[in-house]
This record gives C-alpha cells, sequence and structure tokens, in this order.
C-alpha cells in the first residue's frame, strides 16, 4: 500500500512541512523539504525519460507533453503584493532548469497511468519522489508506476510561476517524497437532475487530476432523467433522457472513461436501484411502482415517485441485467447499484407488489434482499466490488457480499454504525461534503427557504473533517477515503465549475496529505490553487478579495477578536 | 371579456401551462389562446424622428426574435404546438407609436431623468390575425420596456418561431420608480464585458438603475482625470481599471438599455486604499488587528476632521459625479469606525483646534462634501446610518438606502427620507457562504442563510409603513458584495435570483410564488440563450412540469389538475395599478 511506501522519511518530513508554507501545493505532500533559491525554467526545458525503459505508456507521454505545456502556459503571477515583482532581483543570479529526468524504481511494471489507475483501490501506486536541485542540474522525479509518475508531474506543474515572460520556481531546492493517505479521493457528479456535456465532465477531470482526486463517481442517472445509452437498454435513453441531444452515447462514455483514465482516474458508475428509478417506467412501465404518483411527497424524498418493483422475479432479473451491461462499459473494478432512499408506502400501494408478496409469503425486507443479492451477483460475477449508499447496511436487512463498500452520507455519524459492521467507507456526507447545500430549498413554495442540508458547507468546514472520528484503530483501516458530492437539482453547466471549484480541493488535500492541516496555512495554497485552475479554464471563485489573497494572513479574524 | 363559458374551459386547459411567461409580469395583461407565427420579413417600424438608441433597441429587438432560440418548458418543448401552427396567421409587422406631444428624445435622456420623472408606461397590442402589432408609449424609454416585453412572447419549434396566448394586450407601467442593481467592483475585479453583460440582462427585466459600488477600501479601480494616483496606486493592477473611456461606454451602454448609473464613492469610510496615493487624508491605513478599526480588513478612513482632507473629498467626488450624466450620486455613508479617529492623532489635534466633537466635524464634513454634489444638480444617496447613527445635516431630498435590515425602513421614513430598500435580509445577494475571513473555520457569514429568490419575492415594501411613509419608497434593488466573487461566479450568484426583485418593484409585491417560478424558470433559460450563464432553480424535469414539484403540487394524485391555477389561463383584464393578476 502506498500509504507506507517511505515509511524510513515520513515521519521527520511530516514534521517538518508544517513548518514551511513557502509553497502552494495543492494537495500539500506529505513530506517537503524546501531552500531558498529561485529558480528560473529554460526556454527549451524538456522531460526526458531515463533508465533502462524500452516502453512508454501513449496516456504517459501524453501526460509529459501536457506537463511541458502547463509550466510553459500557466503563466500565474504569484498570490503575493506586485505578484512577483519583488522576485526580479533574485531572478538575476538564478540558475536554469533545463530538463526534469522521468525514472522508475527497480520493481517498476509499466503499465499506462489509465491502468494503474483502474486497479483495486488499494493496489493503485500513486507515490513518488521529486526533487528540485537550485543549481541547474536536472530535477528527478522517482515513481514505481506510470500513475505515480503522473502524481509527481502534477506537482512539478504547481511549484512555477511567471513575471513578465520569465518562468520560475522560488525555495528551491525542494526534495518531495510523497504518496497519499487514502487511497479513494473522489468527486460525484449527478448528471440526472441536470444533463452536463462531456466537454465539462473532461473539464472537471481534469481539475480533479490537478488535485490528485482519484475517483469520479458518476451519477449518471436517476429518477428525473436517464442520459446514458446502454446497448441492448437503448429505449431507457431514448425514452428517459431530457432530449435527444442530452444524451451519453457508448463512445462518448469510451471516451470520458479513457479520458479519465488517462488522468489518474477511475470511472465508478452508479445505477441507482431500486429507488431513483421513476423514468425506467418511460421505457418499461411494468418494472416500475407508483410511476410519478402524486403527491410526491407520499412516495419518494423528491419528484418524481417510482421505484423499481424488486419483488417482481422480472423485474430483479432486469435490473441485474442493466447492472450487469453497464458495468461491462466501464473497466473500474468499483460498480455502484445505489440503494438509497427506499420509500415502502410506494410499494404498500402497488398492487403488483403486493400481489407477489402474498403469493410468495415474502415480506418487503426479505423480497429486497432477493433483489439485492441477485443484482449484486451480477455485478461481482464481473469481478467487480458493490458500493453502496449507506441505507443497505443500516436500514435494510439484507445480504451483502462482505467486500461491499458503503457511501455514508446520510450525516457523519453513520460511519460508526457502518465500520461496526465491517464495511469499508467511502465518506460522503451530506454534513460535510455535499456542495448543492446552501442554495435555499427548490421545492416550492417554501418560503423559508431552507434546503434539508443547509447551511452551506464551506471549503474549511470540509477540510477540518476528521475522518477516523469515534472510529476504533480496527474500525479506522475501514475508511478507504472520501468525496466532495454535486446532486444537481439547482446546478448545471451555468454553475458547474463556481460550486465546485475551489470547494472540492478541500477533501482532495484532506484524504491525500491526511487531516489536522491549518486553515489559515491551507488558504494561503487555496488561493493560489483557484487562480492556477482559472488559467487552466476552469471557472473556480475568488474565496476571498484578492487584497486578501495577496496578503495572506492579513484576512484572518484576529486571536483578540471577540466575535 | 370574460364569460362563465370561457371559465370553465380555462380549468379544463389548466393542465396546460400559460405560453406566456413575462418577467416581469405587466401590471395588466389579457391574454387568447391563438398561436401567431413570426414571419420571416417581420420588421419593427417607428415613424417621426428617431433618436440613434431607439434605431438600435429596434435592431436589437429584431435580432433577439431571431436568436432567442427559446423552447418552451413544457413536455417536448413545443413539439405539441406543431399542429396549431399550421393554422396560425403571420405576424410581419410591429408599429411603434409616440403619443402625440411626446418628445422623441432618446431612451438615454428618458434614462437619465431624475427618479420619479421617469416615463415608462407602454401599451401593447398584439393581434392574433396577422395584422400588425403596435406599442404605444409616451416615451422612448415606454417604447424600451413595450418592446422589452415583446421579446419575452416568442419561442421556437422545429426553426418556426412563434407565440401562443396571442391576442395579447397589456397596458404596462412601474409600480416603483427605482429598480436596480448593485455590484461591487472593489473587493474583485470585474472586465467591462461582464458589467455590459448584467446590464444587458438588467435589462430584459426592465430594471433601470445600476448602483456601481465602484470603489472601497480593497481598490480603487476607477480613473478619475483629475485624480490619476488613486487608480495607478489603488488599483489591483494596470489592467484592473476603468479608464474615463470605459466609463463613458459603460454609462452609455446602460443609457441605450433605459438604465441609469447611480456611482458610489463611498465616504468617510471604506477609503484605505486612498493612503497609497494620498497618505495625509487616511486614519488608521491598514491598522492591526483590523477588527478594531474596521468592519472588514483592510481598515482606514478619511480623516473627516481635517479641512485638507474634507476639500480633497469635495474635489474627488465633484470630480468623479461629472464623470456620470445620473442625477443620482451616492457618497456612502457606512460603517464609520469612530476608534480608527480616537486613535489617529491627526484628528484629535484637528477636534481638539477647532473644539469639535467627532460628530460636528463628520456634519461640517458631510455638509461640505454633499454641498460639491448638490452644486452639480445632484441629490445624494446615502446608507442609512447617515440617518440613523449620525446627526449630521442631510437636504431634505437625500435619498436613503435601507440595507442592515429591512426594519430600519420605518425609522427612515419617519424622519421623512425618500428610501431604497437594499435591506442585507433579503437582497444580498452574498450572503450564505460561510465566512471568508481567514482563520475562521465553520463560522458563518454575518448576513446568512443564503437568500433565495422566493424570500426577496415575499418582501413588503411597505411593511409598517403608513400611506405618507409609503409614498418615500422609491424601490429596491439586489445587491453584491464581492468578497467571495469573481468575474467566473457573477452571472450565477446573480441570475435568476436578482430578477426577483425586478418584477417585486415593477409589478408590486403579493405576487404568488409558484406562479412566478414557472415564469422565472422561462426567464432562466431565456438568459442562457443571451449569453447569460443563469442558473437552474429546479431540476429540468420539474421546470417542464408547472407545479408538479411543488410541495403541495397543483395535481393531484389521479392526473386531474386541480382549479389552483386556472386564474392564471383566463382571459383577464385588471386596471393599472390594481392587485396582479394572478390574484384573482
Amino acid at each position: 500500500m502506498t500509504q507506507t511506501s517511505f515509511p524510513a522519511f515520513l515521519l521527520l518530513f511530516i514534521l517538518l512541512s508544517t513548518l514551511t508554507r513557502v509553497h502552494a501545493l495543492w494537495p500539500q505532500p506529505r513530506s517537503l523539504q524546501t531552500g531558498s533559491e529561485a529558480l528560473k525554467l529554460s526556454p527549451t526545458f524538456d522531460i526526458i525519460v531515463s533508465g533502462n525503459i524500452h516502453f512508454l505508456p501513449l496516456d504517459l507521454r501524453e501526460a509529459i507533453s501536457r506537463t511541458k505545456e502547463q509550466v510553459k502556459n500557466d503563466r500565474l503571477g504569484r498570490v503575493v503584493v506586485g505578484r512577483g515583482s519583488s522576485d526580479q532581483p533574485l531572478l538575476f543570479q538564478a540558475k536554469q532548469l533545463d530538463a526534469l529526468y522521468l525514472s522508475f524504481g527497480e520493481h517498476a511494471t509499466m503499465s499506462s497511468i489509465a491502468d494503474e489507475a483502474r486497479k483495486p483501490l488499494e493496489s493503485r501506486d500513486e507515490a513518488y519522489l521529486l526533487s528540485v536541485p537550485c543549481d541547474g542540474s536536472p530535477a528527478t522525479l522517482v515513481a514505481n508506476s506510470s500513475l505515480g509518475a503522473f502524481r509527481g508531474l502534477a506537482t512539478f506543474t504547481q511549484l512555477w510561476y511567471n513575471f513578465n515572460g520569465t518562468t520560475y520556481a522560488l525555495h528551491l531546492p525542494v526534495d518531495i517524497v510523497d504518496s497519499p493517505s487514502y487511497p479513494y479521493r473522489g468527486f460525484m457528479l449527478d448528471t440526472a437532475r441536470h444533463y452536463f456535456p462531456v466537454i465539462d465532465i473532461k473539464r472537471m477531470l481534469d481539475a480533479m487530476s490537478w488535485v490528485k482526486l482519484n475517483q469520479l463517481h458518476w451519477h449518471a442517472v436517476d429518477s428525473q432523467s436517464f442520459p446514458l445509452q446502454v446497448p441492448r437498454f437503448m429505449d431507457l435513453a431514448h425514452k428517459g433522457a431530457y432530449s435527444p441531444d442530452e444524451v451519453y452515447t457508448p463512445d462518448d462514455i469510451a471516451d470520458i472513461v479513457s479520458y479519465a483514465g488517462a488522468r489518474g482516474i477511475d470511472v465508478l458508475i452508479e445505477i441507482d436501484t431500486p429507488g431513483h428509478t421513476s423514468v425506467i417506467s418511460k421505457a418499461r412501465a411494468e418494472h416500475i411502482a407508483c410511476p410519478e404518483f402524486m403527491p410526491w411527497r407520499t412516495f419518494a424524498n423528491e419528484p418524481p415517485a417510482g421505484q423499481l418493483r424488486f419483488a417482481s422475479p422480472a423485474t430483479t432479473n432486469f435490473t441485474a441485467s442493466l447492472l450487469e451491461a453497464v458495468a461491462t462499459m466501464f473497466p473500474s473494478t468499483l460498480f455502484s447499484p445505489g440503494g438509497d432512499e427506499l420509500n415502502t408506502n410506494c410499494y404498500d400501494q402497488d398492487k403488483e407488489t403486493q400481489s407477489i408478496l402474498s403469493s410468495t409469503g415474502q415480506n418487503l425486507e426479505q423480497a429486497l434482499d432477493r433483489f439485492v443479492r441477485t443484482t449484486h451477483q451480477a455485478v461481482i460475477d464481473l469481478g467487480k466490488t458493490p458500493v453502496v449508499w449507506e441505507e443497505m447496511v443500516l436500514v435494510h436487512n439484507v445480504t451483502l457480499h462482505p467486500e461491499t463498500i458503503a457511501l455514508t452520507w446520510i450525516s457523519s455519524d453513520s460511519v460508526k454504525a457502518v465500520a461496526q459492521k465491517g464495511h469499508r467507507i467511502i465518506h460522503a456526507a451530506a454534513d460535510f461534503f455535499y456542495l448543492d447545500c446552501g442554495g435555499g430549498g427548490w421545492i416550492a413554495p417554501d418560503l423559508a427557504g431552507n434546503g434539508y442540508c443547509d447551511p452551506f458547507k464551506t471549503w474549511q468546514h470540509a477540510y477540518s473533517f476528521d475522518p477516523l472520528a469515534n472510529l476504533t484503530t480496527e474500525e479506522a483501516t475501514l475508511v478507504l477515503g472520501g468525496e466532495h458530492l454535486l446532486w444537481t437539482e439547482q446546478s448545471s453547466s451555468a454553475n458547474l465549475d463556481p460550486i465546485v471549484w475551489p470547494r472540492a480541493a478541500a477533501s482532495a488535500e484532506l484524504y491525500w496529505t491526511g487531516p489536522g492541516g491549518n486553515t489559515s496555512d491551507a488558504l494561503s495554497r487555496l488561493h493560489d490553487l483557484s487562480f492556477r485552475l482559472q488559467k487552466r479554464g476552469v471557472n473556480a471563485i475568488p474565496i476571498q478579495p484578492l487584497w486578501c489573497a495577496l496578503r495572506p494572513g492579513a484576512c484572518d479574524l484576529p486571536t483578540t477578536s471577540s466575535t | 371579456m370574460r364569460t362563465f363559458s370561457s371559465l370553465l374551459l380555462a380549468v379544463v386547459l389548466a393542465t396546460l401551462p400559460p405560453a406566456h411567461a413575462l418577467w416581469p409580469q405587466p401590471r395588466n395583461l389579457r391574454t387568447g389562446s391563438d398561436k401567431l407565427k413570426l414571419s420571416d420579413d417581420f420588421k419593427i417600424h417607428l415613424e417621426a424622428h428617431v433618436p440613434q438608441d431607439m434605431l438600435d433597441a429596434i435592431s436589437r429587438t429584431e435580432d433577439f426574435l431571431k436568436k432567442d432560440h427559446l423552447q418552451r418548458l413544457i413536455v417536448g418543448r413545443g413539439s405539441s404546438d406543431t399542429n396549431a401552427l399550421t393554422n396560425a396567421k403571420s405576424l410581419s409587422e410591429l408599429d411603434l407609436y409616440l403619443e402625440s406631444g411626446a418628445d422623441a428624445n432618446s431612451i438615454t435622456t428618458e434614462a437619465q431623468k431624475p427618479i420619479e420623472s421617469r416615463d415608462e408606461a407602454y401599451t401593447l397590442n398584439v393581434p392574433n390575425d396577422g395584422s400588425p402589432a403596435n406599442i404605444t408609449a409616451s416615451s422612448t424609454l415606454g417604447l424600451l420596456r413595450g418592446l422589452t416585453t415583446f421579446t419575452q412572447l416568442w419561442y421556437e419549434v422545429d426553426g418556426t418561431i412563434y407565440a401562443a396566448d396571442v391576442p395579447i394586450y397589456t397596458h404596462d407601467s412601474p409600480a416603483y420608480p427605482y429598480r436596480g442593481f448593485m455590484l461591487d467592483t472593489a473587493r474583485n475585479f470585474f472586465p467591462v464585458s461582464d458589467i455590459k453583460r448584467t446590464l444587458d440582462a438588467m435589462s430584459l427585466v426592465k430594471m433601470n438603475q445600476f448602483h456601481w459600488h465602484v470603489v472601497d477600501s480593497q481598490s480603487f479601480p476607477l480613473q478619475i482625470p483629475e485624480f490619476m494616483d488613486l487608480s495607478i496606486k489603488g488599483a489591483y493592477s494596470s489592467s484592473s481599471v476603468y479608464t474615463p473611456d470605459d466609463v463613458k461606454d459603460i454609462v452609455a451602454y446602460a443609457g441605450a438599455r433605459g438604465i441609469d448609473v447611480l456611482v458610489e464613492i463611498d465616504t468617510p469610510g471604506h477609503t484605505s486604499v486612498i493612503s497609497k496615493a494620498y497618505p495625509g487624508h487616511i486614519a488608521c491605513p491598514e491598522a492591526t488587528p483590523w477588527d478594531i478599526f474596521a468592519n472588514e480588513p483592510p481598515a482606514g478612513q478619511l480623516r473627516l476632521a481635517s479641512n485638507e482632507t474634507t476639500n480633497f473629498a469635495a474635489n474627488l467626488l465633484a470630480a468623479v459625479a461629472r464623470m456620470f450624466p445620473s442625477t443620482i450620486f451616492s457618497t456612502g455613508g457606512d460603517e464609520l469606525n469612530a476608534n480608527c479617529y480616537d486613535q489617529d492623532p491627526d484628528t484629535q489635534k484637528s477636534l481638539n483646534e477647532t473644539g469639535r466633537t467627532l460628530e460636528q466635524a463628520l456634519d461640517v464634513f458631510i455638509k461640505t462634501t454633499h454641498k460639491a454634489i448638490e452644486d452639480l444638480g445632484k441629490t445624494p444617496v446615502v446608507w442609512e446610518e447617515m440617518v440613523l447613527k449620525h446627526n449630521v445635516t442631510l437636504n431634505p431630498n437625500t435619498t436613503v438606502l435601507v440595507w442592515e435590515k429591512s426594519e430600519n425602513a420605518k425609522t427612515v421614513a419617519q424622519k421623512g427620507y425618500k428610501l431604497i430598500h437594499a435591506a442585507s435580509d433579503f437582497f444580498y445577494l452574498d450572503c450564505g457562504a460561510g465566512s471568508w475571513l481567514g482563520a475562521s473555520p465553520d463560522s458563518p457569514n454575518w448576513c446568512d442563510p443564503f437568500k433565495t429568490w422566493q424570500h426577496s419575492y415575499t418582501f413588503n415594501p411597505t411593511a409598517n409603513l403608513t400611506d405618507d411613509e409609503a409614498k418615500l419608497v422609491l424601490g429596491g434593488q439586489h445587491l453584491l458584495w464581492t468578497e467571495q466573487s469573481g468575474p467566473s461566479n457573477l452571472d450565477s450568484i446573480v441570475w435568476p435570483r436578482a430578477a426577483s426583485s425586478a418584477e417585486l418593484f415593477w409589478s408590486g409585491p403579493g405576487g404568488n410564488v409558484s406562479h412566478a417560478l414557472e415564469r422565472l424558470h422561462d426567464l432562466s433559460f431565456r438568459l442562457q440563450q443571451r449569453g447569460v450563464k443563469s442558473i437552474p432553480l429546479q431540476p429540468l424535469w420539474c421546470a417542464l412540469r408547472p407545479g408538479v414539484c411543488d410541495a403541495v403540487p397543483h395535481t393531484s394524485v389521479d392526473g386531474v389538475v386541480q382549479s389552483t391555477s386556472f386564474a392564471y389561463h383566463d382571459d383577464q383584464v385588471l386596471d393599472a395599478g390594481i392587485p396582479r393578476h394572478d390574484e384573482l
């Protein structure tokens, strides 16, 4: 596991890293040594693969090209008063960096970034060593995998600033020994409440890769729309997408998966079942109980109502085939069959369900157990691990494969109970990581204007989350990491970037660097990241007036303050 | 027009949402149920001498009609209209009429008149038989408002541009003369293109006042020919400035869209950045800990007790006021920090020499600086503290921005001042994102929670006011303070929320939130079609099914629509100024 790749160095470096805030790396490397010299980037700077590497995967070669473009084109002015003008005297004497030498450890096996990124969570090797000397001799990046090399390249790009056409770094030499604290660092996007064009998703993947997130959790479909074109189930998107243009074709999906993979990101696809499936009724009416029933509040947490008739063997088989068909489109070893917010009233009032339950002598929970076992088995048979929302563990009495991973979402307080049941955990709690909270209610006419998960979750709030709170040492080993999530009832292309960035970067650092980071120190680095994201075409928002961004600490709430 | 049988029919037809989605809702509106196509050779005619900005407005309107390409927000996006369209008549002409005796002033001239003399009324008539539509008004500004309404009638399906619910007749005019939006360009800078796009969006919802909080303690982006040092040393960068040409451009762009620009130079507080160029005029510049000296960093205020500073401020305000043709000018006046002056030896010395208290010195400062504005024929606009907290002499015409909380409107009115609603508890667009101060994990923002559009929409502008006091209410505005906003989230934080006050102060209060929601969806989509990144208020599924996502849905379990929304779809006529038509 990457967490223990460089144990000898870690303790020392973690101690040292708390003393420095001279660089604006995000996520903060787990060990970082810095000097006080400046270094210019040569106009002919190149990245050279050294050692006896006979084959360099295409996606790594492309990543190297992108890295060279980024260090030249970011043109980020230092986020200080004068935007770097005061650095000029240092640059007269500064040496020039001509090359970064990339090499691989003795036991490195060369596979593509994508292949490495799609390995089972705990076998991904993301560790790297990066050294940038100040004397003009080549910088070095060492990793044991193309994925580790990719992470190192991402760090390398964040060292560089630009003033008057000169690209330079400060506080050299820099020595970094880095690997993630947690193997799962994700972002969830809901493309069913609103559709997002492929270009938006790719821009998200780019931004994710710059902060070393490694998992896109794609909540692709829901009760409102079914944009995913699934071979053998094409009628679902045909009748359930918002429009013929608002679909993800198999080619789009392959494109997204490969774009993500090349950026060190695995795609966890979710087909939420048996709830959140109303739209399936448009194509397969027989499989949905209480479709669009009103008043919707009686039958669902949000409109429209409608859930898979899971007591029906035909519906169970349909679902298993659907999940299997979707799962085969995605190379990930993870697959989410969902499992949240099941409404029992919908089934109580569904004659079909009641008739099946009477004839089989099962109760609803027994029928659910059967449904979950059958549908999960279809996923497991493809060699994939099911990822479920917490209710499958905490609310229902269903048989889950012991490897099943639970997303804790209702509250961070649920984590303990899930851990006690022995399931691995991904933190996805509404009270810390839901990016949509705080926009007021969207159910009209909610005059009070409160959304269910108000208030807004600030980056500071997510950043100060403790992933291991209340867990025993043994339970703590079940925590795989976490993710920020965007449910899109009130989001679309129009506000995707500003609602996600830079906030989602807070959990990226939390799960890479580990908890306990200082928010004041993080703030100045997060400004830097936000500005760099803007330079790269992501509309990250300012988190303070520029006056404050240029003066680290000046806008901190004074400790003398009584407020 | 209304018969018992049409009422019954309307109840049955109510499963269909209204085909028109005007925003702000005209104060009286009569609609039919026919479709009307827009002819390929559609033209807008205006007889008589026509000012250039009116001609431009006409060609913009023709452009919007052709390029909006907005599909109706119903399931199928208008495909169900195609049958009805085969027999629909085509409209090839819209005639504009200035009433006889009306001045053919430019829109700009009309928009820049004193607030209460602006004439924005218009009559719009769109027949269903293909004969020319017409707009009549007694000013070009009224014609512009009519054109704006006209553009909101049109949808597109399969390449056909059409209106539904014709014939349409409206006689419309605003309930309140001041309908604004405030943008702070000092905490973070916004390029001219962002301001113009915002002006376009404002114009679409008939807002008529851009309140430009152009400078503050953090930065001074305004280039003033007589005071170039202020922006050279105080702008965030040499490119983060508004040149005199930019200002002219913005003022002209706004004027042509029926919008007056109220510029604000906030004094004597919120002026720290002036210390970069004129350190002698600023007390406690960037003093720390900042919270002792200011509400937010950096600290620094004009040395109001100093004669030199007072004259400097008067000259500065006059120089800025000359750059803006508006008859109103804001001298600010909020959040003065007395401690800053208590600890400023220079101020204490001035006070000792003159034997004045700080409040007496403030009175002299205000009288002098306000006189500089009034000498230019302009009316000062101030934040509420100038009336509520300080004992200063103000011209009785001074207009007051009520901001700390809406209930302060009563006290301001009791003192006899005209007022503009700008209350943080209803109209601050920046609230709800948490504290932006560093080292304060988890602290709420002072004005949390987020102010939803529903919240501002249900504001009562004359709450607790007597009839006489109510007359002092000029209108109101949404405001964006930009500590946590920049070009990257300008559109998404402002639109469509700011449209809620645009309707509140045009159509008058008391609108029904559920009905407004359908129209606001439509507006939000039209804004997107015009390049404004307005955000969705609900899942598209809900936007396409009016009422279905209400907490208490309009429709019942078996799909039969109840009558809660029938009046909305019925033909009706109301007298201007009487309650909104959807209240009937």
